[in-house]
């Protein structure tokens, strides 16, 4: 089987987290994606953790591409780019316009050159901020967007806002956006034979993913404010401690509470509480009240077992997942979720994969992330 | 004749026509993604099976808040899919359709008649899409839920929280709209191999693994290191200090030091050459092993400051740096407005409406997002008289025998 993007051939010039995310989606989708390294290697492949000397970091984020070093300040090296553009459909890069411009690389200069090239800059906030602003790094970004001011919900005010799981979310997220407009793009020159510009602001895509509860604040049907509770919805849930780990509850009406209060086995505390409290009297202090009794209860419960037994009786408790419960989750393994490899330095991996299953075009690993240049004689010669 | 001017918008997806069956947030909002990449996007809707959105926070159906927030540059068609005659309708729409969206229940597709196999009876190349929790099949995947909880069985809401404390997760509101984004782009990429081969098929996208997908790094480490990666605050491997420091008010700025320069120059900046000069914080791997100290210390050198004062000092000098911004701050934010991060849609009861615009800027040619939410059923003219080819006697009859409804 292909990839859906057979056939394509994308130039990365990126040199971070996010235009690199941008080119793995479209290889992993089967696009030739020709990684443009600097001598010494593309920064990702100096990046932790490092094992036998290789980037973990760097493994993940380029599977299925191409290494070709070029050392792009040498003209003859400039040249060799140019003749890759000249045969490829789009340009992925994520610098800076002080780094577009020195290479010309810069939006004109690629649209004057290469007029059938889609060509792509992810920037932090997008073309024609500030130039001390695009120096933002993901920690930045997603402070500036404002998931960090109310991440986790319910934050008070005397703790820091947080820069979301991992190291580079707000990577991730602009890379999705990235790899639809550019894959959009391709679409629109199958047609025209001409290329476009695409200015991916990764600030704006924080922005846009939080719509329907922003937008009401710039509408002023929703008072905009300080509270970093803004985006919450209220209610108990939350994250639970229990005996081998943590559970998430989410719960809304009177049903969700009957069954709760019978799977606890109806304690005396729960008296206490309107049966419709979750739709009608659901205030602070009731949220305070039976997250305390909560608990304390679940407390002593594993997280597997109370979670299926929650199921079953119709209760929203959920296992909070680490990265060791999913390989061997079972709707995980049932979807194939994650791939199993043999990396040339680290042995037998788990690529994780994409969240879609395409009937025709199946997304996988067909070749670990490449060698620094490994392809440079047919970039070279080709 | 209706205001068409919705048929001619530009943009990379000109002439690519979505069919969208969905509700709430991740369905629409990935419709939402293509109709602002300029494809033609008709969601599928009913007085007898509302979109919750159109309730939430009002009474008005046509200027409910929250399905305005989203459905911009939507069009809207009224059919009901619980009469056979509605669905044969909305079949007729897929006939005439590139793309059709799902995110209602797992099966309710399947008993519409509305599976892929059949439709691809009646269109052979259509690609379909549906959105699910755990995806359309597998041991799980009858179950439904919400993006919370998607979130925990992520892999996602484990990374998320103080050190030290249980990890809270991302936001309560996160998740659903990325589930969308990728969505389209799985569209989109379908479309490209139609293109090539002339061949259709079939998308199943799982929302929780859409989470997951968003700390695959972490995950490929755990493979690679065997180390369990964990909620770890602010903390980063390589950057220090990296984190949020408490300012005047409320506010709190965020500082990410990658190199010895930018460790100087925020310790200038701050006119803190106490810490600069401290051994414990004398090179990165120092002020990791004493990090806490470091975060404590800089907090108090923070405090007196206004944030965005602070963060643009630093960013002058060399420091990564930014307020963290609160909705207040968001939506008073010149530069956002300027650049059309918030930009203004036509809107049917107030004139005009801000909305979050796309984060891309495309062009030449780029798509036009100028059109707020449609009213409900705003083109069923368009849909049953031009695209189908109904009579108006014939279109009147169903309206009369409420199958448009």
């Amino acid at each position: 089987m292909t990839g859906a993007l057979e056939g394509l051939t994308i130039i990365e010039t990126a040199e971070r987290v996010a235009g690199e995310y941008t080119g793995k989606l479209m290889a992993d989708l089967g696009a030739t994606v020709i990684k443009v390294e600097r001598p010494g290697g593309a920064p990702t492949r100096h990046m932790g953790p490092l094992r036998e000397g290789e980037s973990a970091l760097f493994a993940y984020l380029n599977t299925n591409k191409k290494s070709v070093v070029l050392d792009l300040a040498v003209p003859a090296d400039r040249t060799t780019l140019d003749r890759l553009l000249a045969r490829a459909d789009a340009l992925v890069d994520d610098h800076a316009a002080s780094w577009t411009e020195a290479h010309r690389l810069e939006p004109e200069a690629v649209a004057a050159g290469h007029a059938h090239l889609v060509h792509c800059i992810v920037t932090p906030f997008g073309q024609g901020a500030p130039a001390s602003w695009q120096a933002a790094r993901p920690l930045n970004v997603i402070n500036a967007g404002g998931w960090a001011y109310h991440s986790p919900s319910e934050t008070p005010h005397d703790k820091p806002p947080l820069k979301g799981a991992g190291r580079f979310l707000s990577d991730y997220e602009a890379g999705i956006d990235a790899a639809m407009c550019v894959t959009a793009s391709l679409l629109r020159k199958r047609r025209t034979g001409r290329g476009q510009f695409i200015d991916i602001s990764e600030v704006e895509v924080q922005l846009n993913r939080i719509d329907c509860v922003l937008d009401r604040m710039l509408a002023g049907e929703a008072e905009p404010s300080e509270a970093r509770t803004a985006y919450d919805m209220g209610g108990p849930g939350t994250s639970f401690a229990c005996r081998d780990g943590h559970v998430f509850l989410f719960m809304t009406t009177r049903v969700h509470w009957k069954a709760l209060c019978e799977l606890m086995g109806e304690p005396e505390w729960t008296a206490d509480f309107r049966e419709d409290w979750l739709e009608f009297d659901c205030t602070k202090d009731n949220v305070a009240r039976f997250r305390e009794h909560f608990s304390d209860w679940i407390a002593g419960q594993e997280k597997l077992a109370i979670s299926e037994a929650a199921q079953k009786a119709g209760v929203p408790i959920v296992p909070v997942n680490t990265a060791a419960d999913l390989p061997r989750h079972e709707q995980f393994i049932h979807r194939g979720f994650f791939q199993e490899g043999e990396h040339p330095a680290f042995g037998q991996v788990l690529y994780p994969m994409a969240p879609y299953r395409m009937s025709a075009t199946p997304v996988a690993v067909a070749t670990p992330a490449p060698a620094l240049g490994a392809d440079q004689e047919e970039a070279a010669h080709g | 004749m209706a205001d068409k001017s919705f048929l001619d918008r530009g943009g990379p997806l000109a002439g690519v026509r979505v069919l969208e069956i969905t509700k709430v947030w991740a369905g629409p909002y990935a419709g939402k993604m293509l109709a602002h990449l300029g494809a033609e996007v008709i969601k599928v809707e009913s007085r007898t099976n509302l979109d919750e959105m159109r309730a939430y926070g009002g009474v008005d159906t046509d200027s409910a808040p929250y399905f305005l927030s989203i459905n911009q540059e939507i069009l809207s068609v009224q059919v009901n899919m619980k009469t056979a005659e509605g669905l044969d309708l909305v079949k007729r729409m897929v006939a005439e359709s590139d793309v059709v969206i799902d995110n209602i229940r797992p099966g309710a597709m399947e008993r519409s008649g509305l599976d892929y196999e059949s439709l691809k009876q009646i269109k052979p190349d259509i690609i379909q899409c549906a959105i699910k929790m755990w995806g359309t099949d597998g041991p799980l995947g009858y179950q439904t839920g919400y993006a919370p909880s998607f979130a925990a069985l992520s892999g996602l809401t484990a990374l998320v929280g103080h050190e030290g404390e249980t990890p809270r997760g991302m936001n309560i509101r996160y998740g659903d709209s990325t589930a969308g984004a990728c969505a389209a782009l799985a569209c989109i990429a379908a479309l490209h191999h139609r293109e090539s081969t002339g061949e259709g098929q079939f998308i199943d996208l799982s929302a929780v693994e859409t989470m997951t997908s968003l700390v695959g790094d972490s995950l490929f480490a755990w493979s690679v290191t065997g180390e369990v990666p964990a909620a770890d605050g602010n903390f980063h491997p390589e950057m220090c200090p990296h984190g949020a420091y408490p300012c005047t008010g409320v506010d709190w700025v965020s500082i990410a030091v990658g190199d010895e320069a930018e460790w100087r120059a925020l310790c200038e900046t701050l006119g803190a050459s106490a810490l600069r000069d401290d051994p414990r914080f004398a090179d990165l791997s120092s002020r990791l092993a004493n990090r806490h100290a470091l975060d404590a210390a800089l907090g108090e050198a923070t405090r007196g400051h206004d944030a965005a004062d602070l963060a643009e000092k630093l960013r002058e000098a060399g420091v990564p740096a930014f307020k963290s911004m609160s909705s207040l701050d968001l939506c008073g934010d010149g530069f956002l407005w300027g650049r059309e991060a918030f930009r203004m849609v036509s809107d049917h009861r107030q004139g005009s409406r801000p909305i979050i615009g796309p984060s891309w800027r495309i062009s030449p040619d780029g798509p036009e997002v100028a059109r707020g939410a449609p009213l409900l059923g705003e083109h069923n003219e368009y849909v049953y008289r031009e695209m189908l080819g109904l009579s108006e006697a014939e279109m009147d009859d169903l309206v009369a025998r409420k199958v448009i409804v």
